[in-house]
């Protein structure tokens, strides 16, 4: 996988993301199964991330594609990852503020 | 089985039944696929190298379908189908890229064994439009209508097409490989920036031959491509290639990707010794098998279907009236027309880079308008362009005003072809999975900042290229001005270049400085347009001025801002 999606500093914290197999749709992990919203996803310290994610790995492969982690910008209010990359993922293409995944409340 | 010339497609090939029935099959094979990795039979990793065979990649928010356009060429028919995708299973639009290609950025996997088979309905498909095979062979967009053609460059385009289609020699080459095709003097395809580009032009006896570059290419290594032999007789033209193409086969590097283009193949051997192996291989084949008879050819050329151009003996004088009468029609037929090689006749370029638009993108209402002004005014026949514009082939030089009216309604007028408001971008970071920048909104603010169409003209010629990434997607090496994104820990950047050409006077363009913030680029790059409107001498473009004085005045403007 790309080293840019494992970028991430020994400190501070992550949330898990990944693609739905089914349609592509990003996802990240949240307390109860893969959320379409970042709001929803569960914050991992960085010393814990990487066993989080290798269980991920092992359990989900046939529901979801490429699970990494993201790191989180420390002075955020909001969930928001570090690098324009992943918030673009997170809160859709900046070109099309239509298109940014939509909040839904229900975790599935 | 008899050839209707009546009811053959204008300007494309006419798939046969044996064409049909392997679509079909390939549609069936792959919906099995997509069921077996759902059922969790298959492995993502087993999975993923079947789903690129069918196009079909997995990007920054969904999967992306890419569909080949063969040298550019299709129907209205196919265009509608394409609108019907874009509205039924993507965001009710489509992005045609400088491969001639067109891209669906919202798709997803159940739905795809779907849409391939409504392709399929209109002999349309994504097959090698991924891997490491020959992709779609490109093509002039003025092909059959440009008054300077000396050939039709479809003809040799479409054998191509079915000599490397699940070609079985060359499914796994150690990369992807490009082959693009022109038959003007006037290079319109950047065929010296192809792993091949082929020049069709007539021989000494009236018989086509080319001329033939090799191991161009854009990306991490721009290269400009060597000059491998002049008049290539049509008979051997599928024997050369295979010859090209096993050398490169049997000596491209397959233990590094970055170095198994056969750009790298060519500059480590050097011109000589990689034509004395391509010669070797060349001898050593039975030709006779791979000959292109006349007949042959005469074969394919008899499924393209014709226009019939027949134009009232007054059309061009119309024209001419009209330009008069109307300003903004003068100026949009100035900047977005190509001279006809029938004078009552005129090729119209649709601009699908409105100011501060997407480059590229069309929506699924405007790909069913294009289809039916296609009908309307053009034999039903469109070009996708690798500049990521559209053209009309055959339009009348009466009814040219009809066209531009309906064009202008639905936001297709821009009169902006080769001006600075053309700009070529990649769908860089906000689509694309390998980007370290996005390059859709700096045209976006290029566009818009240059929107006055007077300003515009006056800039002149000016060819403004984006790539999100060091892969080149968007040409920004052959840009006039090139922008390239770059990362700089998590946040981006844009390293300019300069002197950039992909056309007769092709050169790459060279790096100028530090790459820039994003909130500097425009900026920088408005200055460095003002001072060549300063610097430059009467009726000097961009380019002319800046090879007259090199980078060092440019580069004050761009790193010392007043
Ligand atoms: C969004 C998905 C895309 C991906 C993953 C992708 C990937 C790549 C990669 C990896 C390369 C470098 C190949 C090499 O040098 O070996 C490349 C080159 C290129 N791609 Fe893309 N690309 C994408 C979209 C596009 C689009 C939208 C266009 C057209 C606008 C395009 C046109 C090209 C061209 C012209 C090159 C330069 C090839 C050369 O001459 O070396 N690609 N692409
Ligand atoms: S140049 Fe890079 S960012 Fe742009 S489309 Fe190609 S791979 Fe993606």
């Amino acid at each position: 996988m790309d080293v840019r999606n494992n970028r991430r500093d020994m400190t501070g914290a992550s949330v898990i993301t990944a693609n739905r197999l089914l349609d592509g749709r990003i996802v990240w992990l949240a307390p109860q199964g893969w959320s379409e919203a970042i709001s929803q996803a569960r914050v991992f310290d960085n010393a814990a991330v990487e066993d989080a994610i290798r269980q991920a790995r092992a359990a989900d492969a046939n529901t979801v594609v490429g699970i990494y982690g993201v790191q989180l910008d420390p002075d955020a209010t909001h969930i928001t990852p570090l690098t324009v990359r992943e918030r673009i993922r997170a809160f859709g293409p900046s070109v099309h503020p239509d298109f940014a995944p939509v909040e839904t409340s229900h975790v599935h | 089985m008899s050839t209707d010339t009546a009811t053959l497609p204008v300007g494309r090939y006419a798939y046969d039944q044996v064409d049909r029935t392997f679509l079909s099959q390939r549609v069936a094979q792959f919906r099995e696929q997509v069921g077996r990795r759902v059922a969790g039979d298959l492995s993502e990793d087993e999975f993923k190298p079947l789903r690129l065979m069918n196009g079909l990649y997995l990007q920054l928010h969904a999967y992306m379908l890419r569909v080949a356009v063969p040298y550019g060429m299709m129907g209205a028919d196919q265009m509608r189908e394409l609108a019907h995708i874009a509205r039924t299973y993507d965001r009710d639009y489509g992005h045609f890229t400088t491969r001639q290609n067109i891209q669906f950025n919202w798709i997803r996997l159940e739905d795809t064994p779907d849409i391939l088979e409504r392709l399929a309905g209109v002999n349309m498909h994504a097959i090698q439009t991924s891997g490491n095979c020959i992709r779609n062979v490109t093509c002039d967009e003025f092909a059959g209508a440009a008054a300077d053609e000396l050939l039709d460059p479809r003809i040799h385009a479409e054998i191509l097409r079915q000599w490397s289609t699940l070609h079985p020699e060359f499914s796994f080459l150690p990369r992807k490989f490009k082959i693009a095709i022109s038959g003007s003097p006037h290079d319109r395809v950047a065929a010296r920036f192809h792993d091949i580009g082929l020049v069709a032009h007539p021989g000494p006896d009236g018989r086509p031959v080319f001329d033939v570059f090799v191991g161009g290419g854009l990306g991490r290594t721009p290269i400009i491509g060597v000059h491998l032999r002049d008049n290539l007789p049509e008979e051997d033209l599928l024997a050369y290639l295979e010859a090209v193409v096993r050398v490169y086969n049997a000596y491209g590097r397959r233990d590094n990707m970055y170095k198994a283009r056969i750009k790298i193949l060519v500059q480590a051997l050097g011109v000589e010794q990689f034509r004395e192996k391509v010669d070797a291989e060349f001898a050593q084949m039975n030709r006779a098998d791979y000959r292109l008879e006349p007949a042959i050819v005469e074969g394919i050329r008899a499924r393209f279907g014709i226009p019939d151009l027949d134009a009232p003996a007054d059309a061009a004088r119309k024209l001419e009236a009209d330009r008069k009468a109307d300003a903004r029609f003068d100026r949009w037929v100035r900047t977005n027309t190509h001279t006809h090689r029938h004078e009552g006749f005129i090729s119209a370029v649709v601009s699908i880079k409105p100011d501060g638009g997407i480059p590229g993108d069309v929506t699924a209402d405007q790909m069913d308008l294009i289809a039916d002004l296609a009908d309307e005014f053009s034999f039903g026949e469109i070009r996708v362009t690798h500049m990521q514009n559209v053209v009309l082939g055959h339009v009348r030089k009466d009814r040219l005003r009809d066209l531009w009216r309906r064009l202008e309604g639905a936001g297709l007028g821009t009169p902006n072809i080769g001006l600075v408001g053309d700009i070529i971008a990649c769908p860089g970071l906000d689509y694309c999975a390998l980007a370290n920048a996005r390059s859709i909104p700096i045209a976006q603010k290029l566009s818009a900042r240059f929107a006055n169409p007077e300003l515009q003209e006056n800039i002149g010629t000016l060819r403004i290229n984006i790539s999100g990434c060091i892969n080149a997607c968007g040409h920004h090496h052959a840009g006039h001005i090139g922008i390239l994104g770059v990362d700089k820990r998590g946040e981006e950047f844009f390293q300019l270049t300069l002197g950039g050409s992909a056309e007769n006077d092709v050169a790459i363009g060279q790096i100028i400085g530090p790459a820039l913030p994003e909130d500097e680029t425009v900026d920088a790059i408005a200055r460095l347009i003002d001072t060549y409107l300063v610097l430059r001498n009467e009726g000097e473009a961009f380019i002319d001025t800046y090879r007259r004085l090199g980078a060092a005045s440019f580069k004050d403007a761009v790193y010392a801002p007043a």
